[in-house]
Protein backbone atom coordinates (compact mmCIF):
# COMPACT_ATOMS: atom_id res chain seq x y z
CA UNK A 1 0.00 0.00 0.00
CA UNK A 2 2.98 2.15 0.68
CA UNK A 3 4.37 1.94 -2.88
CA UNK A 4 1.19 3.00 -4.33
CA UNK A 5 0.76 6.12 -2.32
CA UNK A 6 4.81 6.60 -3.09
CA UNK A 7 3.66 6.08 -7.00
CA UNK A 8 1.19 8.63 -6.55
CA UNK A 9 3.04 11.28 -4.76
CA UNK A 10 5.42 10.92 -7.71
CA UNK A 11 2.95 11.36 -10.03
CA UNK A 12 1.34 14.25 -8.62
CA UNK A 13 4.60 16.28 -8.10
CA UNK A 14 5.60 15.36 -11.72
CA UNK A 15 1.97 16.86 -13.04
CA UNK A 16 2.78 20.06 -10.22
CA UNK A 17 6.15 20.74 -12.04
CA UNK A 18 4.60 20.21 -15.14
CA UNK A 19 1.63 22.81 -14.75
CA UNK A 20 4.26 25.49 -13.14
CA UNK A 21 6.50 24.95 -16.01
CA UNK A 22 3.49 25.74 -18.23
CA UNK A 23 2.30 28.51 -16.47
CA UNK A 24 5.48 29.84 -16.37
CA UNK A 25 5.55 29.77 -20.11
CA UNK A 26 2.47 30.98 -20.92
CA UNK A 27 2.69 34.12 -18.71
CA UNK A 28 6.54 34.78 -19.88
CA UNK A 29 4.84 34.62 -23.54
CA UNK A 30 1.82 36.89 -22.82
CA UNK A 31 3.87 39.69 -21.30
CA UNK A 32 5.89 39.68 -23.75
CA UNK A 33 3.28 40.19 -26.19
CA UNK A 34 1.33 42.41 -24.02
CA UNK A 35 4.75 44.55 -23.55
CA UNK A 36 5.11 45.37 -26.98
CA UNK A 37 1.47 46.25 -27.56
CA UNK A 38 1.45 48.60 -24.37
CA UNK A 39 4.73 50.37 -24.79
CA UNK A 40 3.68 51.46 -28.00
CA UNK A 41 0.65 52.62 -26.69
CA UNK A 42 2.02 54.04 -23.72
CA UNK A 43 4.64 55.94 -26.12
CA UNK A 44 1.87 57.55 -27.87
CA UNK A 45 -0.24 58.78 -24.82
CA UNK A 46 2.16 59.90 -22.04
CA UNK A 47 5.03 61.95 -24.44
CA UNK A 48 3.00 64.62 -25.00
CA UNK A 49 1.62 64.50 -21.48
CA UNK A 50 5.29 64.10 -20.15
CA UNK A 51 6.34 67.08 -21.69
CA UNK A 52 3.70 69.28 -20.47
CA UNK A 53 3.99 68.53 -17.07
CA UNK A 54 4.01 71.58 -15.38
CA UNK A 55 7.09 71.51 -12.81
CA UNK A 56 9.38 70.66 -15.17
CA UNK A 57 10.75 74.00 -16.38
CA UNK A 58 13.74 74.08 -16.02
CA UNK A 59 14.71 70.46 -17.82
CA UNK A 60 15.71 71.21 -21.25
CA UNK A 61 13.47 69.77 -23.69
CA UNK A 62 15.02 67.17 -25.33
CA UNK A 63 12.24 64.35 -25.98
CA UNK A 64 14.63 61.84 -25.77
CA UNK A 65 13.29 58.44 -24.98
CA UNK A 66 15.41 58.17 -21.35
CA UNK A 67 14.63 61.30 -20.36
CA UNK A 68 10.68 60.78 -20.90
CA UNK A 69 10.91 57.79 -19.09
CA UNK A 70 12.97 59.47 -16.03
CA UNK A 71 9.69 61.83 -16.06
CA UNK A 72 7.18 59.01 -16.47
CA UNK A 73 8.48 56.68 -14.00
CA UNK A 74 8.89 59.86 -11.64
CA UNK A 75 5.38 60.88 -12.05
CA UNK A 76 4.01 57.51 -11.49
CA UNK A 77 6.10 57.40 -8.16
CA UNK A 78 4.25 60.52 -7.11
CA UNK A 79 1.25 59.43 -7.99
CA UNK A 80 1.03 56.73 -5.70
CA UNK A 81 -0.68 57.02 -2.52
CA UNK A 82 1.79 55.70 -0.27
CA UNK A 83 5.89 54.56 -1.42
CA UNK A 84 7.37 52.48 0.87
CA UNK A 85 10.61 54.07 1.81
CA UNK A 86 13.14 51.02 1.97
CA UNK A 87 12.63 47.75 -0.80
CA UNK A 88 14.99 44.83 -0.72
CA UNK A 89 15.41 42.45 -3.58
CA UNK A 90 15.51 39.04 -2.39
CA UNK A 91 17.10 37.13 -5.21
CA UNK A 92 16.63 33.12 -4.54
CA UNK A 93 18.11 32.66 -7.62
CA UNK A 94 21.11 30.21 -8.42
CA UNK A 95 22.19 32.09 -11.26
CA UNK A 96 21.29 35.74 -10.50
CA UNK A 97 20.62 37.86 -13.42
CA UNK A 98 22.69 40.95 -13.11
CA UNK A 99 21.30 43.06 -16.15
CA UNK A 100 17.78 42.38 -14.72
CA UNK A 101 18.75 43.06 -10.97
CA UNK A 102 19.95 46.60 -12.18
CA UNK A 103 16.79 47.45 -14.03
CA UNK A 104 14.79 46.76 -10.80
CA UNK A 105 17.14 48.97 -8.86
CA UNK A 106 17.47 51.65 -11.39
CA UNK A 107 12.88 51.47 -11.74
CA UNK A 108 13.24 52.01 -7.74
CA UNK A 109 15.20 54.98 -7.93
CA UNK A 110 13.50 56.31 -10.92
CA UNK A 111 9.89 56.10 -9.00
CA UNK A 112 11.59 57.30 -5.67
CA UNK A 113 12.22 54.53 -3.79
CA UNK A 114 14.91 56.05 -1.08
CA UNK A 115 16.47 52.84 -0.09
CA UNK A 116 16.98 49.53 -2.08
CA UNK A 117 18.83 46.76 -0.79
CA UNK A 118 20.04 43.90 -2.65
CA UNK A 119 20.30 40.53 -0.73
CA UNK A 120 20.85 36.99 -2.14
CA UNK A 121 21.67 34.02 0.05
CA UNK A 122 24.77 33.18 -1.05
CA UNK A 123 26.66 36.49 -0.43
CA UNK A 124 27.76 36.98 -4.32
CA UNK A 125 26.95 40.46 -4.55
CA UNK A 126 28.58 41.38 -1.10
CA UNK A 127 31.79 39.97 -2.42
CA UNK A 128 31.75 40.89 -5.87
CA UNK A 129 29.51 43.64 -6.28
CA UNK A 130 31.90 45.53 -8.56
CA UNK A 131 30.25 43.72 -11.13
CA UNK A 132 26.79 44.60 -9.96
CA UNK A 133 27.68 48.50 -9.33
CA UNK A 134 28.99 47.88 -13.32
CA UNK A 135 25.37 47.17 -14.17
CA UNK A 136 23.63 49.76 -12.52
CA UNK A 137 25.69 52.26 -13.71
CA UNK A 138 25.45 50.88 -17.53
CA UNK A 139 21.14 50.75 -16.77
CA UNK A 140 21.21 53.91 -15.35
CA UNK A 141 22.68 55.65 -18.35
CA UNK A 142 20.36 53.38 -20.68
CA UNK A 143 17.35 53.84 -19.16
CA UNK A 144 17.58 57.06 -17.19
CA UNK A 145 20.71 59.20 -19.19
CA UNK A 146 21.96 59.93 -15.83
CA UNK A 147 25.63 60.39 -15.54
CA UNK A 148 28.25 58.66 -13.31
CA UNK A 149 26.73 58.31 -9.57
CA UNK A 150 25.48 61.50 -8.70
CA UNK A 151 22.23 60.25 -7.98
CA UNK A 152 23.19 56.86 -6.21
CA UNK A 153 24.83 56.35 -3.69
CA UNK A 154 25.98 52.82 -2.18
CA UNK A 155 26.40 51.67 1.14
CA UNK A 156 27.23 48.81 2.49
CA UNK A 157 25.81 47.69 6.40
CA UNK A 158 28.60 47.34 9.09
CA UNK A 159 29.79 51.19 7.66
CA UNK A 160 27.86 53.59 9.75
CA UNK A 161 29.33 56.66 10.79
CA UNK A 162 28.46 60.14 10.78
CA UNK A 163 30.42 60.83 7.68
CA UNK A 164 28.32 58.07 5.68
CA UNK A 165 24.92 59.75 6.95
CA UNK A 166 25.91 63.54 5.53
CA UNK A 167 26.62 61.24 2.69
CA UNK A 168 23.48 59.83 2.77
CA UNK A 169 21.82 62.81 2.92
CA UNK A 170 23.11 64.23 -0.57
CA UNK A 171 21.43 61.28 -2.66
CA UNK A 172 18.61 60.89 -3.70
CA UNK A 173 18.40 57.11 -3.29
CA UNK A 174 21.07 54.54 -1.58
CA UNK A 175 22.01 50.67 -2.41
CA UNK A 176 22.47 48.56 0.23
CA UNK A 177 24.40 45.54 -1.05
CA UNK A 178 22.92 42.71 1.88
CA UNK A 179 24.41 39.22 2.62
CA UNK A 180 23.26 36.33 5.21
CA UNK A 181 26.60 37.89 7.17
CA UNK A 182 24.35 41.02 7.72
CA UNK A 183 21.42 38.73 9.79
CA UNK A 184 21.60 36.81 12.09
CA UNK A 185 25.67 37.14 12.03
CA UNK A 186 25.08 40.70 12.57
CA UNK A 187 23.27 39.95 15.66
CA UNK A 188 25.28 37.58 17.32
CA UNK A 189 28.31 40.09 16.80
CA UNK A 190 26.08 43.01 18.50
CA UNK A 191 25.59 40.08 21.47
CA UNK A 192 29.44 39.18 21.60
CA UNK A 193 29.80 43.52 22.23
CA UNK A 194 26.82 43.42 24.91
CA UNK A 195 28.72 41.17 26.46
CA UNK A 196 31.80 42.38 26.39
CA UNK A 197 30.66 45.62 28.14
CA UNK A 198 29.29 43.50 30.65
CA UNK A 199 32.50 41.26 30.87
CA UNK A 200 34.53 44.63 31.11
CA UNK A 201 31.52 46.17 33.73
CA UNK A 202 30.60 49.00 31.59
CA UNK A 203 26.67 47.65 31.24
CA UNK A 204 25.02 44.71 33.29
CA UNK A 205 22.60 42.18 32.11
CA UNK A 206 19.32 44.06 32.57
CA UNK A 207 20.22 47.18 30.74
CA UNK A 208 20.04 44.73 27.76
CA UNK A 209 16.58 45.19 25.80
CA UNK A 210 15.29 45.51 22.43
CA UNK A 211 15.90 49.47 22.29
CA UNK A 212 19.82 49.16 23.11
CA UNK A 213 19.93 45.72 20.53
CA UNK A 214 17.74 48.06 17.84
CA UNK A 215 20.35 50.32 18.02
CA UNK A 216 23.36 48.33 17.94
CA UNK A 217 21.64 46.99 14.58
CA UNK A 218 20.66 50.11 12.87
CA UNK A 219 23.70 51.11 11.70
CA UNK A 220 22.36 54.48 10.83
CA UNK A 221 19.82 56.28 12.41
CA UNK A 222 18.08 57.30 9.07
CA UNK A 223 17.93 53.98 7.52
CA UNK A 224 14.35 52.67 7.86
CA UNK A 225 13.28 48.73 8.13
CA UNK A 226 12.14 47.49 4.43
CA UNK A 227 8.15 48.23 4.23
CA UNK A 228 8.24 45.45 1.43
CA UNK A 229 10.76 42.88 -0.18
CA UNK A 230 10.27 41.48 -3.32
CA UNK A 231 11.76 38.18 -3.48
CA UNK A 232 12.78 36.32 -6.44
CA UNK A 233 13.31 32.91 -7.10
CA UNK A 234 12.03 29.29 -6.59
CA UNK A 235 12.50 29.08 -3.18
CA UNK A 236 9.89 30.38 -0.99
CA UNK A 237 12.02 32.06 2.04
CA UNK A 238 13.12 34.33 2.98
CA UNK A 239 16.63 32.55 3.59
CA UNK A 240 18.58 34.62 6.51
CA UNK A 241 17.23 37.91 4.95
CA UNK A 242 18.01 40.38 7.63
CA UNK A 243 15.94 38.81 10.55
CA UNK A 244 15.31 41.21 13.23
CA UNK A 245 14.76 44.09 10.44
CA UNK A 246 11.82 42.02 9.20
CA UNK A 247 9.01 42.25 11.93
CA UNK A 248 6.61 43.94 10.06
CA UNK A 249 8.10 43.89 6.67
CA UNK A 250 5.69 42.64 3.43
CA UNK A 251 6.71 40.37 1.41
CA UNK A 252 5.38 39.43 -2.47
CA UNK A 253 7.14 36.39 -3.29
CA UNK A 254 7.85 35.53 -7.06
CA UNK A 255 9.03 32.54 -8.63
CA UNK A 256 10.61 34.39 -11.87
CA UNK A 257 11.96 37.78 -12.79
CA UNK A 258 10.35 37.27 -16.02
CA UNK A 259 6.88 37.27 -15.26
CA UNK A 260 7.73 40.95 -13.19
CA UNK A 261 9.29 42.34 -15.65
CA UNK B 1 -17.01 20.59 22.46
CA UNK B 2 -14.59 18.57 22.97
CA UNK B 3 -10.94 20.18 23.04
CA UNK B 4 -9.59 18.24 20.40
CA UNK B 5 -11.87 16.93 18.51
CA UNK B 6 -12.23 13.71 18.00
CA UNK B 7 -13.39 13.54 14.23
CA UNK B 8 -11.26 11.35 12.46
CA UNK B 9 -10.66 12.31 8.59
CA UNK B 10 -13.16 10.98 5.78
CA UNK B 11 -11.92 8.77 3.60
CA UNK B 12 -10.59 10.58 0.98
CA UNK B 13 -8.78 12.66 3.37
CA UNK B 14 -7.25 9.74 4.65
CA UNK B 15 -5.87 9.28 1.23
CA UNK B 16 -5.17 12.09 0.33
CA UNK B 17 -2.92 12.06 3.89
CA UNK B 18 -1.36 9.25 3.27
CA UNK B 19 -0.42 10.37 -0.77
CA UNK B 20 1.40 13.30 1.11
CA UNK B 21 3.14 11.44 3.63
CA UNK B 22 4.99 9.38 0.71
CA UNK B 23 7.22 13.07 0.66
CA UNK B 24 8.79 15.09 2.85
CA UNK B 25 6.52 16.31 5.98
CA UNK B 26 7.19 19.15 8.09
CA UNK B 27 7.94 17.89 11.60
CA UNK B 28 7.09 21.62 13.23
CA UNK B 29 4.31 23.76 11.81
CA UNK B 30 4.04 27.22 12.88
CA UNK B 31 0.62 29.23 11.89
CA UNK B 32 -0.08 32.52 12.57
CA UNK B 33 -4.16 32.64 12.99
CA UNK B 34 -5.08 35.71 11.51
CA UNK B 35 -8.44 36.72 10.62
CA UNK B 36 -11.01 36.14 13.29
CA UNK B 37 -12.19 39.84 13.16
CA UNK B 38 -12.52 39.96 9.19
CA UNK B 39 -14.06 36.33 9.54
CA UNK B 40 -16.49 37.88 12.02
CA UNK B 41 -17.44 41.19 10.13
CA UNK B 42 -18.29 39.01 6.83
CA UNK B 43 -20.71 36.52 8.81
CA UNK B 44 -22.02 39.95 10.51
CA UNK B 45 -21.65 38.45 13.77
CA UNK B 46 -19.78 39.80 17.22
CA UNK B 47 -16.58 39.44 17.12
CA UNK B 48 -16.35 36.95 19.83
CA UNK B 49 -18.11 34.74 17.96
CA UNK B 50 -14.89 35.18 15.20
CA UNK B 51 -12.94 34.18 17.83
CA UNK B 52 -14.44 31.53 19.15
CA UNK B 53 -14.90 30.36 15.80
CA UNK B 54 -11.08 30.25 15.36
CA UNK B 55 -10.18 28.70 18.60
CA UNK B 56 -12.23 25.82 17.33
CA UNK B 57 -10.76 25.58 14.44
CA UNK B 58 -7.54 25.41 15.97
CA UNK B 59 -8.59 22.27 17.26
CA UNK B 60 -10.10 20.64 14.38
CA UNK B 61 -5.88 21.75 13.10
CA UNK B 62 -4.51 20.18 15.94
CA UNK B 63 -6.12 16.94 15.15
CA UNK B 64 -4.90 17.34 11.29
CA UNK B 65 -1.94 17.87 12.20
CA UNK B 66 -1.75 14.99 14.40
CA UNK B 67 -3.45 12.65 11.31
CA UNK B 68 -0.69 14.18 8.91
CA UNK B 69 1.86 12.68 11.94
CA UNK B 70 3.16 16.58 12.60
CA UNK B 71 3.74 16.80 15.63
CA UNK B 72 4.44 20.01 17.08
CA UNK B 73 2.75 23.26 16.08
CA UNK B 74 3.16 26.52 17.41
CA UNK B 75 0.54 29.12 16.96
CA UNK B 76 0.31 32.71 17.30
CA UNK B 77 -2.62 33.83 19.38
CA UNK B 78 -2.73 36.96 17.18
CA UNK B 79 -4.15 39.32 20.42
CA UNK B 80 -5.17 37.81 23.56
CA UNK B 81 -8.66 38.68 22.68
CA UNK B 82 -8.56 35.23 20.84
CA UNK B 83 -8.72 33.63 24.27
CA UNK B 84 -10.96 35.60 26.14
CA UNK B 85 -13.49 34.38 27.54
CA UNK B 86 -15.37 34.66 30.61
CA UNK B 87 -14.09 33.10 34.01
CA UNK B 88 -16.52 29.92 34.07
CA UNK B 89 -16.33 29.24 30.55
CA UNK B 90 -11.66 29.75 31.02
CA UNK B 91 -12.19 27.62 33.86
CA UNK B 92 -14.00 24.54 32.73
CA UNK B 93 -12.05 25.03 29.14
CA UNK B 94 -8.69 25.04 31.13
CA UNK B 95 -10.41 22.04 32.80
CA UNK B 96 -11.00 19.98 29.63
CA UNK B 97 -7.99 20.96 28.09
CA UNK B 98 -5.79 19.72 30.70
CA UNK B 99 -7.32 16.69 30.18
CA UNK B 100 -6.60 16.74 26.59
CA UNK B 101 -3.03 17.63 26.88
CA UNK B 102 -2.48 14.75 29.29
CA UNK B 103 -3.80 12.77 25.65
CA UNK B 104 -1.35 14.67 23.68
CA UNK B 105 1.54 13.68 25.60
CA UNK B 106 0.62 10.30 25.70
CA UNK B 107 1.15 10.74 21.36
CA UNK B 108 4.42 12.57 21.90
CA UNK B 109 3.00 16.16 20.60
CA UNK B 110 3.76 19.59 21.57
CA UNK B 111 1.46 22.72 21.35
CA UNK B 112 3.17 26.27 21.66
CA UNK B 113 0.99 29.30 22.17
CA UNK B 114 3.05 32.35 21.97
CA UNK B 115 0.76 34.69 24.31
CA UNK B 116 1.79 38.63 24.02
CA UNK B 117 4.84 37.50 22.24
CA UNK B 118 7.46 39.39 19.85
CA UNK B 119 10.33 37.78 18.36
CA UNK B 120 12.48 40.75 18.85
CA UNK B 121 11.93 40.86 22.82
CA UNK B 122 12.98 37.02 22.33
CA UNK B 123 15.98 37.99 20.71
CA UNK B 124 17.18 40.89 23.26
CA UNK B 125 15.79 38.57 26.16
CA UNK B 126 18.52 35.59 24.83
CA UNK B 127 20.79 38.24 24.60
CA UNK B 128 20.18 39.39 28.22
CA UNK B 129 20.24 35.93 29.10
CA UNK B 130 23.94 35.65 28.03
CA UNK B 131 25.12 38.73 29.57
CA UNK B 132 23.77 36.78 32.90
CA UNK B 133 25.88 34.46 32.08
CA UNK B 134 28.89 36.56 31.14
CA UNK B 135 28.27 38.33 34.88
CA UNK B 136 28.10 35.01 36.62
CA UNK B 137 31.57 33.75 35.46
CA UNK B 138 29.78 31.13 33.73
CA UNK B 139 31.00 32.11 29.76
CA UNK B 140 33.03 34.48 27.88
CA UNK B 141 31.76 36.93 25.72
CA UNK B 142 34.14 35.43 23.50
CA UNK B 143 31.72 32.39 23.83
CA UNK B 144 28.99 34.11 22.21
CA UNK B 145 27.69 32.62 18.76
CA UNK B 146 24.30 31.78 16.89
CA UNK B 147 24.25 28.52 18.38
CA UNK B 148 24.32 29.64 21.78
CA UNK B 149 21.73 32.31 21.11
CA UNK B 150 18.98 29.71 19.95
CA UNK B 151 19.49 27.77 23.22
CA UNK B 152 19.03 30.65 25.02
CA UNK B 153 15.28 32.02 22.93
CA UNK B 154 12.45 30.47 24.61
CA UNK B 155 12.04 28.27 21.85
CA UNK B 156 15.35 26.05 22.86
CA UNK B 157 13.66 22.96 23.38
CA UNK B 158 11.90 23.04 19.72
CA UNK B 159 13.44 22.66 16.42
CA UNK B 160 12.86 25.45 14.06
CA UNK B 161 9.91 25.37 12.09
CA UNK B 162 9.75 23.45 9.12
CA UNK B 163 6.75 25.28 7.61
CA UNK B 164 5.28 29.12 8.97
CA UNK B 165 1.68 28.95 7.53
CA UNK B 166 -0.05 32.83 7.94
CA UNK B 167 -4.28 33.24 7.11
CA UNK B 168 -6.38 35.70 5.60
CA UNK B 169 -4.07 37.21 3.24
CA UNK B 170 -1.76 39.31 5.04
CA UNK B 171 2.20 38.89 3.89
CA UNK B 172 3.94 40.21 6.84
CA UNK B 173 5.65 38.30 9.75
CA UNK B 174 4.38 40.79 12.53
CA UNK B 175 7.55 39.45 14.85
CA UNK B 176 6.79 36.42 14.82
CA UNK B 177 9.82 33.79 15.23
CA UNK B 178 11.74 36.13 12.86
CA UNK B 179 15.09 34.48 13.99
CA UNK B 180 13.55 30.74 14.01
CA UNK B 181 11.58 30.99 10.65
CA UNK B 182 15.48 32.01 8.49
CA UNK B 183 14.79 29.28 6.77
CA UNK B 184 11.43 27.44 7.17
CA UNK B 185 8.87 27.83 3.82
CA UNK B 186 6.75 30.48 4.05
CA UNK B 187 2.99 29.86 2.93
CA UNK B 188 0.70 32.93 2.84
CA UNK B 189 -3.41 32.06 2.49
CA UNK B 190 -5.81 34.00 1.61
CA UNK B 191 -8.27 32.01 3.92
CA UNK B 192 -9.53 34.12 6.55
CA UNK B 193 -8.50 31.54 9.80
CA UNK B 194 -11.80 30.30 11.21
CA UNK B 195 -12.65 29.30 7.34
CA UNK B 196 -9.57 27.04 6.96
CA UNK B 197 -10.12 23.55 5.41
CA UNK B 198 -8.08 20.23 5.31
CA UNK B 199 -7.46 20.81 1.79
CA UNK B 200 -5.26 24.43 2.65
CA UNK B 201 -3.06 22.90 5.17
CA UNK B 202 -2.68 19.90 2.48
CA UNK B 203 -1.56 23.03 -0.03
CA UNK B 204 1.01 24.05 2.56
CA UNK B 205 2.41 21.20 3.02
CA UNK B 206 2.65 20.63 -0.95
CA UNK B 207 4.07 24.21 -0.96
CA UNK B 208 6.47 22.88 1.57
CA UNK B 209 7.04 19.53 -0.10
CA UNK B 210 7.85 21.29 -3.65
CA UNK B 211 10.52 23.73 -1.32
CA UNK B 212 11.90 20.70 0.10
CA UNK B 213 15.17 20.34 -1.45
CA UNK B 214 16.29 24.05 -2.05
CA UNK B 215 15.46 24.76 1.66
CA UNK B 216 17.31 21.92 2.78
CA UNK B 217 20.44 22.62 0.80
CA UNK B 218 20.43 26.34 1.83
CA UNK B 219 19.87 24.92 5.71
CA UNK B 220 22.72 22.88 5.66
CA UNK B 221 25.28 25.45 3.57
CA UNK B 222 24.22 28.23 6.40
CA UNK B 223 25.03 25.16 9.21
CA UNK B 224 28.71 25.01 7.55
CA UNK B 225 29.16 28.66 7.40
CA UNK B 226 28.01 28.43 10.59
CA UNK B 227 30.49 25.83 11.44
CA UNK B 228 33.45 27.35 9.83
CA UNK B 229 32.77 30.67 11.81
CA UNK B 230 32.94 29.09 14.94
CA UNK B 231 36.51 27.59 13.94
CA UNK B 232 37.93 31.01 12.82
CA UNK B 233 36.40 31.85 16.61
CA UNK B 234 38.06 29.25 18.11
CA UNK B 235 41.34 29.95 16.34
CA UNK B 236 41.58 33.39 17.21
CA UNK B 237 40.82 32.80 20.87
CA UNK B 238 43.67 30.40 21.29
CA UNK B 239 45.85 32.42 19.39
CA UNK B 240 44.82 35.47 21.61
CA UNK B 241 45.12 33.20 25.02
CA UNK B 242 48.66 32.00 23.69
CA UNK B 243 49.65 35.58 22.92
CA UNK B 244 48.98 36.75 26.53
CA UNK B 245 49.59 33.31 28.50
CA UNK B 246 52.23 31.75 26.16
CA UNK B 247 55.78 31.14 26.93
CA UNK B 248 56.75 33.32 23.75
CA UNK B 249 57.48 30.32 21.76
CA UNK B 250 55.58 29.66 18.64
CA UNK B 251 54.07 26.12 18.59
CA UNK B 252 54.08 23.74 15.84
CA UNK B 253 51.38 22.30 13.99
CA UNK B 254 50.44 19.40 16.03
CA UNK B 255 50.80 21.11 19.24
CA UNK B 256 48.10 23.84 17.70
CA UNK B 257 46.02 21.07 16.88
CA UNK B 258 45.65 19.85 20.11
CA UNK B 259 45.48 23.25 21.66
CA UNK B 260 42.67 23.89 19.40
CA UNK B 261 41.36 20.88 20.42
CA UNK B 262 41.20 21.51 24.36
CA UNK B 263 40.16 25.38 23.61
CA UNK B 264 36.91 23.56 21.75
CA UNK B 265 36.09 21.43 24.39
CA UNK B 266 36.44 23.62 27.36
CA UNK B 267 34.36 26.06 25.41
CA UNK B 268 31.47 23.32 25.14
CA UNK B 269 31.93 22.04 28.43
CA UNK B 270 31.57 26.17 29.69
CA UNK B 271 28.44 26.58 27.30
CA UNK B 272 27.06 23.26 28.49
CA UNK B 273 26.90 24.84 32.41
CA UNK B 274 25.57 27.89 31.75
CA UNK B 275 22.90 26.52 29.98
CA UNK B 276 22.14 24.18 32.79
CA UNK B 277 22.26 27.01 34.96
CA UNK B 278 19.94 28.89 32.75
CA UNK B 279 17.40 25.78 32.85
CA UNK B 280 17.59 26.05 36.57
CA UNK B 281 16.88 29.48 36.24
CA UNK B 282 13.61 29.21 34.39
CA UNK B 283 12.18 26.01 35.84
CA UNK B 284 12.48 27.70 39.50
CA UNK B 285 10.72 30.93 38.26
CA UNK B 286 8.15 28.77 37.05
CA UNK B 287 8.03 26.94 40.00
CA UNK B 288 7.36 29.98 42.20
CA UNK B 289 4.77 30.95 39.75
CA UNK B 290 2.93 28.49 40.21
CA UNK B 291 3.26 27.92 43.78
CA UNK B 292 2.20 31.89 43.77
CA UNK B 293 -0.95 30.82 41.93
CA UNK B 294 -1.58 27.97 44.06
CA UNK B 295 -1.37 30.19 47.03
CA UNK B 296 -3.92 32.54 45.73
Amino acid sequence: MAIVYEFVWQVLHVLLHIHRTLITWFRIRLRNWNGRLWSRALTALIVPMALSFPNQKNIVPAPGKRVDRRYRWGADGKSLEKLPDHIGLLIAEEEPRYTDIANLVVWCMAVGISYVSVYDNYGVFRRDNSRLMDEILKQQQELLDLEGSKQLCVEFLNNGTDKQDQQVLSCQSVLKVLSPDDGKLRIVQAAQQLCRAVEQRDKTSKDINVTVLDSLLRESKSTPDPDLVLKFGPVESTLGFLPWHIRLTEFILTRLFKTLL
Amino acid sequence: MSWIREGELNLIEKLSANILKAGPMPKHVAFIMDGNRRYARKRQVERQEGHTQGFDKLAETLRWCLNLSIHEVTVYAFSIENFKRSKDEVDGLMELAKQKFIRLLEEQCFLNVCFAYTSRHEIANAVGEMAWGVEQGLIKSSDVSEALLSRCLYSSNSPNPDLLIRTSGEVRLSDFLLWQTSHSCLVFQSVLWPEYSFWNLCDAILQYQLNHRPLQKARDQHREGQALQQHEADRACLADLLQHHGNGKPLDAQRRREALLNYTASREERVQDFLGALQHKRDSFLTDLTSQAALA
